[in-house]
């Protein structure tokens, strides 16, 4: 992108005012974007975004300058505004030499995405569309979409950080609608990763939309969803979102150093059952939270977040690491140039327990079985959550016995993390269609196996 | 440099090679400032600019954008907008809108005070949303996230068929995070203020808003589930009005995907609801003189007195329904996405009733402080159930606090059993643009213990 020696004179411009740390972030982003609906190829849009941002720290504090023209000049421009902030700083910082970061992560896109054309990729979201519509004929809207990015970022610091990333990003939607008498439902349905057109090889787009179709079917003659408190088992894969909103978030740094957490502090105690664990992994292979390095250069890891129950560690951007005076583990993420980073998750998913999931759904006399999540939100500061159910199932005796609609889950993550007394064998990552907000968009990957939860406020209607 | 002329002139560049086309530039600066126990702990400064090119050929649409504005960059963009245009499906309805005439009101939404506002002054109000938290209460223990953020620049649309326009817009807001605890229990809450005048924005009571949310809601326990009235603090009733903006847009009545679909002319709401949408609301987060197609921006009455009548228009789904025309609610995020159908000031009309006589007026109830997931409240099929904090209401008067309900009542339902409207329309910009004066629902379920 530029040449070290540039890069050397735009961190030199950001150590200018006695910086302790300057760093230099560079991003160019290419995106294609198609929406079929109503069966015709209607919003088909293509871009490219390219920038970078100048960080200098202060000790404990940053500023932060962007700019969208990337030329030295800018840079160290942008450089001398973040540099400004600094007031009666004198540290002797100089900059290291670059050295070029390794990372466990392999970085190798097998087929770029101008193997395939456009007509091509539209052709599936046109397969995809008429397999739901012949479903049945109480499908009554289709809509299907199509994303791709590709996101280069480098990444430099006075340290001698030198980090590039090349992430190919391919994602698939689609949403569906049904309608009987007066009565409307509707599904939604994603799956992608961090992965080029080899994505195709294992992946099926056009068969995932028949399974958000029956969704939304067998919710037409759904019955309303009871409200109170009763045993709940949530199915594996995207299910695991509940611990990313009601737990993950209670573990990300920013919240922790603050004492903001209802998780500070805890390390070494016991947070779960003693067959929980839990990991936070920017490393596996092709999914939606995989990174070589993370926005702020950091190799990324597989972090043991709950080992045994016990909780073991916290997800650290370097903000926060600084400030603890420790490493950061990688989870340093920015939505764009345009953003400073913060401590963020990346694949986070509880990991295979001791129970078969069918004596799971055996073992509940009455309660609910939430087979299909959409999404949550949680309070981070007490872990207060809620998400919605948007395929959930009664179960009696041991059997799902009926479908019902309209229910949601509240509840408070650490004590429903300590409440969960079954995990199944099953565990699996969800297909891909998680993104997380927290002021800024990222891309995440979660999972679980099947979980039961003993006591649970849902929240139907009747 | 003069952006008005500069998108006409990328318009005439893509008109050559013989299409429709549209230029929208946004170009703007922006501050963040957060602090955090009086220090300066991230603060962040830049300039932003866009352009996004629009093109129709035969009623086939394609669009592309970038954030540079090279001679050559800009050919590469119409370029990839035209042969996205070929790619894509036709269709009857679609074209650029031809230009209106655009009303000279002042919608006060640029404030040359935010222009000229030092640093150092926004340094100081993001520390005044902090001090206002931390001084509320002593049991306010810290507070998270202290942001103040001030933003200013243009918007330029030009388009083949005339439509031309330019204007300038200003923003200033700040949120915090408040956290109270005591020796049992601890609550957080937000506090935030959004506008487009300096002088409307008030630090400190963003800080006291969010600490006197956090403080009361310590000690906050489920009820038991039941069915009961709900009183809606205006923040929580814009719940409702987020699903009911999706619900009411012509995209999702022409596309089978709206609970109010067929509905025109027909009573969906009691009759002291009425639904609103202002895009030219004097100072407020979503006016604008025309919206992202160049359409003048509009007052729309959706819903009258419980009748529904009308949906929200942008050109396209007017040109499609052949009668209507756009209210001008054409919106975009950015220059990165094309314009799709969106409220702007989306509100219940105010009644007479002051808050404490709408809560007074039920004898047992829950007030309705905060929600959270409004998101999952489906505009298809009207499925609301969400989670709630507020207090229990005991003869009238606000008792315990109560956290860790839902609240859930499908939308058809929910508008039919509206009982009370207070006179307090407050807006509430982190939902985009909604408003609400204090409301009452009857026979809501509450899911609890």
């Amino acid at each position: 992108m530029l040449p070290n020696e540039s890069v050397r004179r735009v961190l030199d411009a950001g150590l200018a005012n006695g910086a302790d740390l300057a760093e230099v972030y560079l991003e160019n982003k290419e995106s294609l974007s198609l929406i079929l609906d109503e069966g015709r190829l209607e919003k088909a849009t293509q871009g490219n975004d390219i920038g970078g941002g100048v960080r200098v720290f202060y000790g404990n504090n940053a500023a932060y300058a962007y700019t969208d023209d990337l030329t030295e000049e800018s840079l160290v421009e942008a450089a001398g505004v973040a540099a400004a902030a600094g007031q009666n700083a004198n540290n002797a910082a100089v900059c290291a030499d670059l050295t070029k970061g390794e990372s466990p992560v392999e970085s190798r896109i097998e087929r770029p995405f101008e193997e395939m054309s456009t007509q091509e990729k539209a052709g599936i979201l046109r397969e995809m569309d008429e397999v739901t519509r012949q479903h049945s004929p109480h499908i009554v809207s289709v809509q299907c979409g199509y994303t791709e990015t590709r996101r280069r970022v480098w990444v430099y610091n006075t340290e001698g950080v030198w980090a590039e990333d090349d992430r190919a990003f391919i994602e698939f939607q689609g949403q569906v609608a049904a309608q009987k008498g007066e009565v409307r439902t509707s599904s939604m349905t994603g799956i992608g990763g961090q992965i080029g057109l080899e994505f195709f090889d294992d992946r099926d787009p056009v068969g995932m939309m028949p399974e958000a179709a029956d969704t939304a079917l067998l919710m037409l003659d759904a019955r309303p969803a009871p409200a109170g408190e009763m045993p709940v088992v949530i199915n594996n894969g995207w299910g695991g979102v509940l611990f990313h909103e009601a737990c993950g978030h209670c573990m990300e740094a920013d919240f922790i150093t603050k004492g903001a957490s209802a998780y500070t502090g805890l390390v070494g105690e016991k947070v779960g059952p003693d067959f929980l664990t839990a990991y936070d992994d920017g490393t596996i292979p092709g999914r939606r939270g995989t990174m070589r390095f993370d926005d702020e250069g950091a190799p990324t890891n597989r972090t043991v977040l709950i080992e045994n129950g016990i909780l073991k560690e916290y997800m650290w951007d370097l903000t926060e690491a600084r400030r603890a005076g420790r490493a950061s583990t990688g989870n340093g993420r920015r939505q764009s140039f345009r953003d400073m980073p913060m401590p963020r998750m990346t694949n986070t998913y509880i990991d295979a327990g001791p129970h078969d999931p069918e004596e799971i759904i055996g073992s509940v006399k009455k309660g609910l079985y939430a087979k299909r999540l959409g999404g949550g939100q949680v309070e981070i500061g007490r872990g207060d959550y809620v998400f919605t159910i948007t395929e959930g199932w009664l179960i009696e005796d041991g059997k799902l016995t009926a479908p019902v609609r309209g229910a949601t889950l509240v509840g408070n993550g650490p004590e429903t993390l300590r409440l969960i007394d079954m995990i199944g064998t099953d565990m699996s990552l969800d297909p891909g269609r998680g993104m997380c907000g927290k002021g800024q968009w990222a891309r995440v990957s979660v999972g679980q196996p099947t979980v039961r939860v003993p006591k649970l406020t849902v929240g139907g209607t009747e | 440099m003069d952006y008005l002329e500069f998108a006409k002139d990328v318009v005439s560049r893509a008109v050559e090679r013989g299409v429709e086309a549209e230029a929208y530039i946004s170009v703007g600066q922006n501050t963040s400032v957060n602090v955090d126990r009086g220090e300066v702990e991230k603060l962040s400064q830049a300039g932003s600019k866009g352009l996004g090119v629009r093109v129709v050929r035969d009623g086939k649409m394609g669009y592309a954008y970038t954030s540079d504005f090279g001679a050559g960059s800009i050919e590469k963009t119409i370029e990839a907008a035209v042969s996205l245009a070929d790619v894509a499906d036709g269709d009857e309805y679609r074209s650029l809108p031809a230009p209106q005439p655009l009303p000279e009101d002042d919608l006060e939404v640029y404030d040359q005070a935010i222009v000229e506002l030092p640093i150092g002054r926004k340094v100081e109000m993001a520390r005044r949303i902090e001090k206002g938290a931390l001084r509320y209460d002593q049991r306010v223990v810290l507070t998270n996230r202290c942001t103040l953020i001030s933003q200013y620049g243009t918007v330029a649309v030009a388009n083949s068929k005339g439509v031309a326009g330019s204007y300038d817009k200003s923003f200033i807001g700040g949120f915090v995070m408040a956290m109270a605890a005591d020796e049992d229990d601890r609550s957080v809450a937000y506090g935030f203020d959004f506008g487009s005048r300096l002088g409307d924005f008030k630090p400190t009571e963003v800080g006291k808003d969010a600490a006197r949310k956090a403080v009361g809601m310590l000690g906050g326990k489920p009820v038991p589930t039941q069915r009961a009235s709900v009183v809606y603090s205006p923040m929580a009733a814009t719940s409702v009005l987020g699903a009911l903006s999706r619900a009411l847009g012509a995209d999702a009545m022409q596309r089978n995907r709206s609970f109010l679909e067929g509905k025109i002319g027909e009573t969906v709401a009691a009759d002291m609801v009425t639904v609103l949408d202002n895009g030219r609301l004097p100072g407020g987060i979503a006016t604008r003189p025309f919206d992202d197609e160049g359409i003048p921006t509009a007052a729309t009455r959706l819903i009258d007195e419980g009748v529904l009548q009308t949906a929200l228009y942008d050109h396209y789904t007017a040109t499609r329904d052949g009668t209507a025309s756009s209210t001008g609610n054409a919106n975009r995020r950015s220059h990165s996405t094309m314009p799709t159908l969106d409220a702007s000031n989306f509100y219940f009309q105010p009644g007479q009733e002051t808050p404490e006589d709408v809560i007074g007026g039920v004898e047992q109830g829950l007030y309705v402080e905060s929600v959270m997931n409004t998101a999952s409240i489906n505009p298809i099929s009207g499925d609301y159930s969400i989670s709630a904090k507020g207090y229990w209401i005991e003869n009238g008067e606000l008792s315990h606090p109560v956290n860790e309900v839902t609240i859930a009542l499908p939308m058809q339902e929910l508008l039919h059993n509206v009982k009370a409207v207070g006179n307090d329309l407050t807006f509430v910009p982190m939902m985009g643009a909604l408003g609400s004066p204090t409301i009452r629902v009857d026979g809501v379920m509450i899911g609890g213990v």
